[in-house]
C-alpha cells in the first residue's frame, strides 16, 4: 500500500486508521499468550481440584430410627446422635421436647418419622444432620451443653441451638448441615453436598436469651 | 573502621549547601581518576556516570561518598551472618521446639489459636463481621501495602518533612502489634481475655 | 609449609579457580567483585552510609541470611520426613530423638523461621521510616510485599508438617478463614485443603508448597528485588 506524503513523498505502509500487517501479528501475539496463561491458570485450577474424597464427600448411610436408638438410646431423648464423629444427627422432635423439659424428656421419641426433605422448615423435620465443624474457625463442636441445652464450641465459645442456629459468638452463621434423604426407612446423608448455616438471627425456635442462662463455654 | 574516601568525594543531595561542583565534561570524556601511580598517561576513566533522566531506567544518583564493597560491605555481612548463626545454633541448643501429641481431629484444644503472625487477624475477627475481616482484609492488606509506594510519591524523607505518613504508618504498626499481643497473650479458652500470669495460651 | 602453599597456589586447578591473586589493592578488590558471580551481586563501591549498621540495621541482609539458612536445615529435614499423616509425627519425633543432631537442626529450622518473619516485617519498617520506597524504588517495594507474602505464606505451610496438635488446630483455624469468602466460600477451602477438613490431601498440599514451589518463587522475587536495588542506583539515603 503506497501513497504520497507531502514531505517524504511516496511512503510505503498502512493509512492513517488501519492496522499493518506487522501490527496485527504483534497484537496476535499477545493475544494468543494471553489466551495460554489463562488456560494456564485454569488447567492449574483444574488439575488440583480435589475429586478424591474419602470419608465426608460421598452417600453415607446411618441407618433406621430403630438402628440408632438401639446404639445409642439417649437419642430418643434429644442427644444427638454422633456419626463418623464428624456429624450430629439430631433427632428434631425428641431435641425439642428435651429443650423445652430443660433436660427432662417425659415421651421419648424412638421414631422421628420420615420428614427429612430439606423444602420442609428445619423445625419441621424429623433429622437434622448437622456438621459438627463449628463455622466460625472449625474447631470441633461438642455434645449439646447440660447447662444451655446448646451446642456450645469451646475455642471461642460459639453457640448454637440444637437445631444449629447461631445464638452467640464469634461464628459468621449457624452450623453446616448435610442433606439427609430416605432409602425406604433408612436414613442417608449426601455428605457431598453441604448447606450453609442459617444466617445470624435466625430464630425459629428456642429464642431464649444467651446472658440469661447458664453455659458450659464462658 | 577506617574508610577510603574516594578523591572527588562529596556530599549528599539533601545538603544543597554542600552540593557537589559537578565536573564540567566534554564529549566522550568523563571525570578523570588517578591511575596507577607514578604512570603517567594512565588515567581512567569512571564508566556510566551519567544517566539521561528520559531513560528507562531512572536514577537519581549524583557523586556519592563510597567505600569499596571489598571489605567494608563484605566485613559488615561476614560479621551478621556469623552473629545470626551463633545467636540460631545458641538459641536451639537451648530451647526446644514445641511439639504435642499427634493431631487428632476429634480432639479439640480448649482454645485453638492460629500461628502468631496471625493472630492480630484472629483477634479482629471477634470484634468485626466474619466476612469483613476474614476475606477482605488480608487482600486489602497487601494491595494497600504494595499501594503505599505508588500513592505517596512526594521527595521528602526526613521525618519532619512526611509527619502525616510517619504517624498514620506508625498507628498502623502499633494497632497491628497491639491485636496481635492481645491474641498472643490475652486470650484463653473459649477467647476470653485472660491475663498472661492466669496462664499463658500460646505456642510458638 | 611455604613451599606446599606455593605449589598449590601455583597450580592449574587453583588458578582456574582463583583467576587473581587476594585482593590487597584497590584495583584487585573491585576486580574480585566483578568477577564472582556471588559477589557481583553487589556493586564494586557503596555508598558509604549504606555500611554503617544503623542505617539498614541489617535487616534484609539478615532475612536473606535466614532464608539460606532455612534452605540448608530444611534440606536436612527433608532427608528424615514422610508427608504422610500416618509418619509426619513420627518422622519428627525421630529426628528430635534418634537422628543425631537431628533435633539441634528442627529447632533451627524452627527458630529461623520465625525470627525471619520478624526481620522482614521490621526490614520492611526501616524501608518505610527511610522513605526507600519513594520513586524509583516503588517496584521495588511492591516486590517486597510480595515477598512479605511469600515469607508468612512458607512459615504458615510448614508449620502444618509437624501433624501435632499445635499444627493441626493452628492450620484448620488459620484455614478457615478462607472460607468466608462470599460465593467462594466451600470452594476456597477446598482449593487450599485438598478437601473438606484438614487431612492427608491437605499435608501433601502444604508440604510442595513448603519445600518446592514457595522456597522457588521467594528466590525468584529475591534474585529480581536485589537486581533492582542496584538498578534504582543502590542504597537509598542517607535521609
Ligand atoms: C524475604 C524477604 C526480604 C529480603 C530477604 C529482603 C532483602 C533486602 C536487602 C538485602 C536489601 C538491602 C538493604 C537492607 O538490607 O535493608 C533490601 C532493600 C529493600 N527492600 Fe527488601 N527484603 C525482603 C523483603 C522486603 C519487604 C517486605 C519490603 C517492603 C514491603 C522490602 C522492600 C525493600 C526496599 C524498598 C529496599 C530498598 C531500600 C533502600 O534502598 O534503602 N523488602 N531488601
Ligand atoms: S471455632 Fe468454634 S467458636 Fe471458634
Amino acid at each position: 500500500m503506497s501513497m504520497q506524503h507531502y514531505g517524504y513523498g511516496e511512503v510505503h505502509g498502512p493509512r492513517a486508521g488501519e492496522m499493518s500487517r506487522r501490527g496485527f501479528m504483534r497484537r496476535m501475539l499477545g493475544v494468543g499468550v494471553g489466551i495460554l496463561s489463562i488456560e494456564f491458570l485454569a488447567g492449574t485450577l483444574a488439575f488440583l481440584w480435589p475429586n478424591i474424597r474419602e470419608g465426608l464427600g460421598g452417600r453415607l448411610t446411618v441407618g433406621t430410627a430403630a438402628s440408632i436408638a438401639t446404639n445409642y438410646p439417649e437419642w430418643t431423648e434429644g442427644l444427638a446422635y454422633i456419626f463418623q464423629s464428624k456429624i450430629f444427627v439430631v433427632n428434631v422432635p425428641a431435641a425439642k421436647a428435651r429443650v423445652e423439659g430443660e433436660g427432662e424428656v417425659s415421651q421419648p421419641v424412638g421414631d422421628p418419622g420420615t420428614d427429612v426433605s430439606s423444602d420442609i422448615p428445619a423445625v419441621d423435620r424429623s433429622v437434622l444432620a448437622l456438621y459438627r465443624k463449628c463455622p466460625h474457625l472449625g474447631c470441633q463442636v461438642p455434645q449439646l451443653c447440660d447447662q444451655s441445652q446448646w451446642f456450645e464450641c469451646l475455642c471461642h465459645g460459639s453457640k448454637y441451638t440444637v437445631l444449629g442456629e447461631y445464638r452467640a459468638g464469634p461464628a459468621p452463621r449457624g452450623m453446616d448441615r448435610f442433606v439427609v434423604e430416605m432409602e425406604g426407612d433408612t436414613y442417608v446423608i449426601n455428605s457431598g453436598e453441604i448447606e450453609d448455616g442459617p444466617p445470624v438471627g435466625t430464630v425459629t425456635f428456642d429464642d431464649r436469651d444467651s446472658q440469661l442462662i447458664p453455659h458450659c463455654a464462658a | 573502621m577506617t574508610i577510603e574516601k574516594r578523591p572527588n568525594a562529596t556530599a549528599d543531595k539533601t545538603a544543597p549547601s554542600q552540593a557537589p561542583q559537578v565536573p564540567t565534561i566534554e564529549r566522550g570524556g568523563g571525570p578523570k581518576l588517578p591511575g596507577p601511580p607514578g604512570v603517567p598517561g594512565t588515567e581512567r576513566f569512571r564508566l556510566l556516570a551519567y544517566v539521561k533522566q528520559e531513560s528507562m531506567v531512572r536514577v537519581d544518583k549524583r557523586p556519592d561518598e563510597t567505600v569499596l564493597t571489598w571489605p567494608h560491605l563484605l566485613r559488615a555481612e561476614f560479621l551478621m551472618a556469623s552473629l545470626i548463626t551463633m545467636l540460631l545454633v545458641i538459641t536451639s541448643f537451648f530451647i526446644q521446639a514445641p511439639l504435642e501429641e499427634m493431631a487428632n481431629a476429634g480432639n479439640t484444644p480448649h482454645v485453638a489459636k492460629a500461628p502468631w503472625y496471625f493472630l492480630g487477624l484472629q483477634e479482629m475477627l471477634s470484634y468485626f463481621n466474619a466476612t469483613v475481616v476474614g476475606v477482605l482484609f488480608p487482600p486489602l492488606y497487601f494491595i494497600g501495602l504494595m499501594a503505599i509506594a505508588y500513592i505517596d510519591r512526594s521527595p521528602y524523607k526526613a521525618a519532619r518533612d512526611r509527619k502525616l505518613v510517619w504517624i498514620f504508618f506508625l498507628c498502623l504498626m502499633v494497632g497491628g502489634l497491639l491485636v496481635t499481643f492481645i491474641g498472643s497473650f490475652f486470650r484463653g479458652p473459649g477467647w476470653n481475655w485472660v491475663w498472661p500470669w492466669e496462664g499463658l495460651f500460646f505456642t510458638l | 609449609m611455604s613451599f606446599l602453599v606455593r605449589a598449590v597456589r601455583e597450580s592449574a586447578l587453583w588458578r582456574s579457580l582463583f583467576r587473581q591473586p587476594y585482593p590487597t589493592t584497590s584495583r584487585t578488590r573491585a576486580l574480585a567483585v566483578m568477577n564472582n558471580v556471588f559477589l557481583h551481586l553487589h556493586p564494586v563501591r557503596v555508598k558509604t552510609h549504606a555500611v554503617r549498621y544503623t542505617y539498614t540495621f541489617c535487616l534484609g541482609g539478615i532475612s536473606f541470611f535466614l532464608f539460606l539458612a532455612l534452605t540448608v536445615t530444611g534440606v536436612y529435614l527433608m532427608f528424615f520426613y514422610v508427608p504422610s499423616i500416618n509418619r509426619a509425627f513420627q518422622d519428627i519425633q525421630t529426628i528430635s530423638n534418634s537422628v543425631a543432631f537431628g533435633d539441634l537442626i528442627r529447632n533451627m529450622h524452627r527458630w529461623a523461621a520465625h525470627l525471619m518473619v520478624l526481620t522482614v516485617f521490621l526490614h520492611m519498617i526501616r524501608v518505610f521510616y527511610h522513605g526507600a520506597y519513594k520513586p524509583p524504588r516503588e517496584f521495588n517495594w511492591a516486590i517486597g510485599v510480595l515477598l512479605l507474602f511469600s515469607t508468612l505464606w512458607l512459615s504458615f505451610t510448614g508449620y502444618l508438617l509437624p501433624w501435632d496438635q499445635i499444627a493441626f488446630w493452628a492450620i484448620t483455624v488459620g484455614t478457615q478463614m478462607a472460607t468466608y469468602a462470599p460465593l467462594a466460600s466451600t470452594e476456597s477451602g477446598f482449593i487450599l485443603l485438598g478437601g473438606i477438613e484438614v487431612g492427608q490431601e491437605t499435608l501433601i498440599r502444604f508440604y510442595v508448597m513448603h519445600v518446592i514451589a514457595f522456597p522457588l518463587i521467594a528466590a525468584i522475587l529475591l534474585v529480581v528485588h536485589f537486581w533492582r536495588i542496584r538498578k534504582d542506583g543502590g542504597i537509598s539515603g542517607p535521609v
